[in-house]
């Protein structure tokens, strides 16, 4: 799949994946969260000229939103569209958080998919997500340790936790949203 | 964390993505404001005599709080999806105002000129839409919270639409205790009472709702 197709052709390549990936294919899901990285890395390094150092802190946190908001993704709307309402949010978010409202440029009230050019390259992060994981509570850390980085399924943390597959996926969901309001903090 | 990690982190057991989530959040919100604001109205100000269900009066009240409650609420999910269009919701709310509108003018109408202040200010002009606001506020506190955990990316226009849900909500309660009988004082003083519950919204949207 090419990064620098086309803007349509960029939807067309990432809409059914998306939608594999919201009834819960996970592979599907991996490759469309890595397409539109690759795009989000590029419509966010052109915004943040006098600030390279943030971009891939900000692609981080656009991706950790994407995820944690997936139940908000209208199935009518295209992908992009919805994901750069996101990374434009969490965009105008770092502008007001820095007191620099004025410095967006962007006409933002216009979401066009042609603002997501590929950015393939990954620089390097100014934070590391890992050392945030220490901040949160013993029960989300271990949930998302187990399931998310040691590779365990659901089903085998609850055995491995005692408790239930649900509550191990709502300790997993709550890390990841204390998660993001960590980032947002430290930046 | 390089951002591949991240993602492979992200993706690992994902599972499907939660489905009718606005609705899911903020069907819970409304219906426990509703409660609220009903419960709070029959004590505060005390229900309104069980015969005046037998006549049109609170149900023609009940009936726009309710659809105006269908409209914003519809509203407030758009406006707490990314990218997602509002027009049709939009369209809904205002008219849902302007029927209630004209049934209130249509009611002016049909009075005789010297009753037509009367009708328009009832007794208790002067606290109507207080009152609403009053009774909207635990209901408000609910849809803020519903609309904060999902993603509206207009905080201000998410906090409006959320306060016209919570205002509509809080007219609907104070519907039980509301002794009016015009169409007119509806169509004037609970609107706007509804409306500054939207006002408050509004305002407190961008403070509040950020994520």
């Amino acid at each position: 799949m090419p990064v620098d197709a086309s803007p349509g052709d960029f939807e067309s390549a990432l809409k059914p994946l998306w939608l594999r990936a919201q009834s819960g294919d996970d592979a599907a899901y991996r490759q469309a969260l890595s397409l539109l990285a690759t795009r989000l890395r590029g419509y966010l390094k052109r915004r943040l000229y006098g600030l390279p150092d943030e971009v891939e802190d900000l692609v981080q946190e656009t991706l950790l939103a994407l995820h944690l908001q997936r139940g908000t993704y209208d199935p009518t709307l295209p992908v992009s569209a919805w994901a750069v309402a996101i990374a434009r949010h969490k965009l105008v978010d770092l502008w007001r958080r820095r007191g620099r409202r004025d410095s967006l440029h962007d006409a933002l009230d216009d979401v066009d998919e042609q603002l997501l050019a590929a950015e393939s390259e990954e620089a390097g992060t100014r934070r590391d997500l890992e050392t945030l994981f220490d901040e949160l509570p013993p029960a989300q850390r271990q949930a998302i340790v187990l399931t998310k980085l040691d590779g365990l399924s659901v089903a085998e943390a609850a055995v491995r936790t005692g408790a239930s597959e649900s509550a191990i996926k709502v300790q997993v969901h709550r890390g990841l949203k204390r998660l993001a309001a960590l980032v947002r903090k430290d930046s | 964390m390089k951002t591949d990690t991240l993602i492979e982190m992200l993706a690992r057991e994902a599972g499907p993505a939660p489905r009718a989530l606005a609705a899911r959040r903020l069907s819970p919100a409304a219906i426990a404001g509703l409660l609220v604001s009903a419960v709070v109205a029959i004590a505060w100000f005390g229900a309104i005599p069980v015969q005046m269900f037998g006549t049109v009066v609170p149900w023609m009240k009940m009936g726009y709080a309710g659809a105006l409650a269908l409209a914003a609420g519809w509203l407030t999910t758009r406006l707490s999806r990314p990218a997602a269009p509002i027009r049709q919701a939009e369209h809904a709310t205002v008219l849902v105002v302007l029927a209630m509108a004209l049934v209130g003018a249509a009611s002016l109408w049909s009075v005789s000129a010297g009753d037509r202040m009367d009708a328009l200010l009832g007794q208790s002009w002067l606290t109507c839409p207080w009152s609403v606001l009053t009774l909207s506020l635990p209901a408000l506190a609910a849809t803020l919270w519903a609309v904060r955990g999902l993603a509206p990316t207009r905080p201000r226009a998410a906090g409006f639409a959320a306060g016209l849900l919570a205002g509509s909500l809080g007219a609907f309660g104070y519907a039980l205790s509301c002794p009016e009988a015009s169409p007119a004082f509806v169509a004037v003083w609970y609107t706007l009472g509804i409306a500054f519950t939207g006002g408050v919204g509004a305002a407190l949207g961008p403070r509040v709702l950020r994520w």
